[in-house]
């Protein structure tokens, strides 16, 4: 099964990028005649991600969560699914580019260093560590999203307030459907980094029991998720709105992709498993 | 076909003489009772602000434009046409026309959703006073599936196109939907009615109007069940308001960027959309500038409309093919009605009913009387169809009216369920 793995490690940022460009064409042409082709198009990227996630788990015997170029992989598929759902439920299909090119990415950086990881660590074959790890991968694609959103708020307000009318404002949804899906996204996401945190903690002195609480990843990680709860927070209790919030999901999005690069390439963290 | 049409238009003619030939519904009517069987036998009437045009389906040969052009003319007693004022066509020129017109290719205002309603309510009337026979029925269904389709299949009608519109479109793009919203229309004009209307359209909440004088305010409330705020209290009430349009004749400002920024402390800097439609301008431009305001005047209005306008026209090419289509399918049932292939299709269908009946029914027939069979039903058949062919052969020898041809032909193919769709899917 090695060489299907390795024909689908390629094949994969080639069809993202198959995807991307057909949402980009549609968000750039507006042709009615895209709008069935690109859900055709979505649709069987994630079914051939998720065979290729499968066959991997079957190969390797782990699950491809052990290292940061097998969770940028999974990163990719539950961001693309994440907004697979999304653009189900609301039917808003105008923002998919500036989704997908993120998964793209993620892909793309996955497909060119993984390796054929057999042998795993002892402390990563853990029940709890998988509960842990999918539940802070979906939180962090709500990230991704919320920011992907806030962005696109910002571009349509400042294109609003500067009587720009192309292509954002004629293709994005209304000011206040982004701001509530970039809202909603940050919710989602902290109710499941909140419980990767907790599960994390119930797990970690068991799995290493000299950790200590001022490593990078316990501390980056602290912050985005109090960054996301004040944010919940002042919504709720201070009215805060608009372009704050905004601004504090996109920072939040910003120190989280920071404290990954920052644990498993730069400093010396218990969380860096490559 | 021996359709003839005139249009007095926006191409042809300045809006005074449009004006002059407008006809109301009545005198439509009365006009129609002058000309039917008269000059027609069978036509329609379009008259909108924009066009008046005669279609029709002349009495004799000797019937032309200038009886037309005559008739629209004489009809309001109108001196200062001439020929140059209209357009004429026939035949296929002239269903041509009709589709561009239902289509609002041909509208001043390219794709005009009015133009669909007000042809389609022409037909009616055509129907109504037995002026459409059944040619002219033919070409009104052709012509109803020529504007949906352009509705349906291009973007031709996308997009606003007026000011007031583009307002409303552009509001569309800050809030999600104006059921929960409140409004204040600034000026009781022409401009601030349309506006109004297009809000209570989108389905606003709660609608306020102000005017200088409160009477024509309460007026234009009570035809949009809206309330009324007095002209010289409005601005206290300002963060009430989502949306605020202005549209008076003040020389000088009416809201002042102060004003809106007491109005944004006092909401909590919730949106607030400012569209000022008014020239001079109402309200200060500066407000802008504060965060959450939404500020616009008619110029970035009018960069939406003529963004829109470019669009639509490019949408032309695909509603002129649409046009093609639908001519080449209507003149593919005119054909039709020719008597040769009339003669003929009448021939195979009956001539398919016979042999149906005999192969259900041969079994009980002696291997000897099978062939007289054949010979006996077949004589049947040529014994019935025998009168009706001799007079459809002598309809084109004598050279009666090719419409009237046309229409013995339909409706004898209309009798007979031939090439109808559903005989159609009877032979599959």
């Amino acid at each position: 099964m090695t060489p299907v793995i390795h024909f689908l490690n390629v094949l994969l940022p080639i069809i993202y990028l198959g995807t991307f460009s057909v949402y980009f064409y549609d968000f750039m042409k507006g042709e009615k005649k895209f709008v069935n082709v690109k859900r055709l198009f979505i649709f069987l990227t994630l079914f051939t991600h998720l065979i290729y996630l499968l066959i991997r788990t079957s190969e390797f015997d782990h699950p491809p969560i052990t290292n940061v170029f097998e969770i940028f992989t999974v990163l990719a598929f539950s961001i693309t699914f994440s907004y697979f759902l999304l653009e189900l439920i609301t039917d808003i299909r105008g923002t998919g580019p500036f989704i997908i090119i993120i998964s793209l990415v993620f892909q793309l950086i996955s497909s060119l260093f993984i390796a054929d990881q057999i042998v795993v660590k002892e402390v990563l074959k853990n029940n709890l560590l998988g509960i842990h790890v999918v539940n802070a991968l979906l939180g962090y694609s709500g990230f991704t999203i919320s920011a992907v959103y806030g962005f696109l708020y910002l571009t349509l307000y400042n294109d609003l307030k500067h009587n720009r009318f192309g292509l954002i404002f004629n293709r994005l949804p209304n000011l206040e459907v982004l701001e509530k899906l970039s809202f909603y996204s940050a919710v989602i996401g902290f109710i499941l980094l909140t419980v990767a945190i907790i599960i994390g903690v119930i797990w970690l002195p068991s799995a290493f029991p000299k950790f200590s609480f001022l490593d990078p990843k316990l501390i980056g990680t602290g912050i985005v998720w109090m960054l996301y709860g004040a944010g919940i927070f002042t919504k709720f209790f201070s009215k805060w709105r608009g372009k704050k919030l905004i601004l504090l999901s996109i920072t939040g999005f910003l120190i989280a992709i920071f404290s990954t690069i920052l644990t498993n390439f730069l400093a010396h963290s218990f969380h860096s498993f490559y | 076909m021996n359709l003839l049409a005139v249009s007095i238009n926006h191409k042809t003619a300045p809006v005074k003489l449009r004006e002059s030939l407008y006809l109301s519904e009545n005198e439509v009517r009365e006009l129609i009772k002058k000309i039917k069987n008269k000059y027609f036998t069978e036509g329609l009437l379009i008259s909108t602000c924009n066009r008046t045009e005669i279609y029709g389906i002349p009495v004799n040969k000797d019937i032309t434009h200038l009886h037309l052009q005559k008739i629209i003319t004489e009809s309001k007693n109108s001196t200062t046409t001439s020929a140059d004022s209209f357009q004429t066509f026939i035949s296929r020129d002239s269903l041509n026309h009709l589709f561009s017109v239902i289509a609002g290719i041909d509208s001043m205002l390219i794709g005009d959703n009015q133009i669909f309603k007000q042809v389609k309510d022409s037909f009616q009337i055509a129907e109504e006073m037995q002026f459409a026979g059944f040619l002219m029925r033919r070409v009104f269904d052709s012509a109803l599936k020529v504007g949906k389709r352009a509705i349906s299949e291009t973007a031709i009608a996308e997009g606003a196109v007026s000011v007031s519109y583009a307002a409303v479109q552009l509001i569309g793009k800050i809030f999600s939907n104006l059921n929960k919203k409140s409004a204040l229309v600034i000026g009781a004009g022409e401009t601030g009615e349309i506006a109004a209307k297009h809000l209570n359209d989108k389905g606003i909440s709660h609608l306020v109007i102000t005017n200088r004088t409160t009477e024509k305010a309460a007026k234009l409330a009570e035809k949009f069940n809206s309330y009324v705020v007095p002209f010289d209290k409005f601005k206290d009430h300002l963060h009430k308001y989502d949306i605020v349009i202005s549209a008076t004749s003040s020389e000088s400002i009416l809201i002042k960027k102060q004003d809106v920024e007491a109005a944004m402390k006092k909401r909590g800097y919730a949106s607030m959309v400012l569209m000022d439609i008014a020239v001079p301008r109402d309200i200060d431009p500066a407000s802008k500038e504060i965060n959450y305001v939404f500020y616009h005047d008619i110029d970035s209005l009018n960069i939406i409309v003529g963004q829109n306008v470019a669009k639509r026209r490019k949408e032309i090419p695909k509603v002129k093919i649409i046009i093609e289509e639908e001519l080449n399918s209507f003149f593919e049932w005119y054909n039709s009605l020719q008597s040769a292939p009339t003669i003929k299709n009448l021939r195979d269908h009956f001539d398919a009913i016979r042999a149906e009946e005999v192969e259900k029914n041969i079994n009980k027939f002696s291997s000897e009387d099978r062939e007289k069979l054949e010979i006996v039903t077949k004589r049947i058949i040529n014994k019935i169809l025998h009168h009706p062919i001799v007079e459809l052969k002598k309809t084109n020898e004598t050279g009666t009216g090719a419409e009237e041809a046309a229409t013995k032909m339909g409706i004898i193919r209309s009798l007979f369920g031939i090439d109808t769709p559903e005989s159609k899917e009877n032979k599959t």
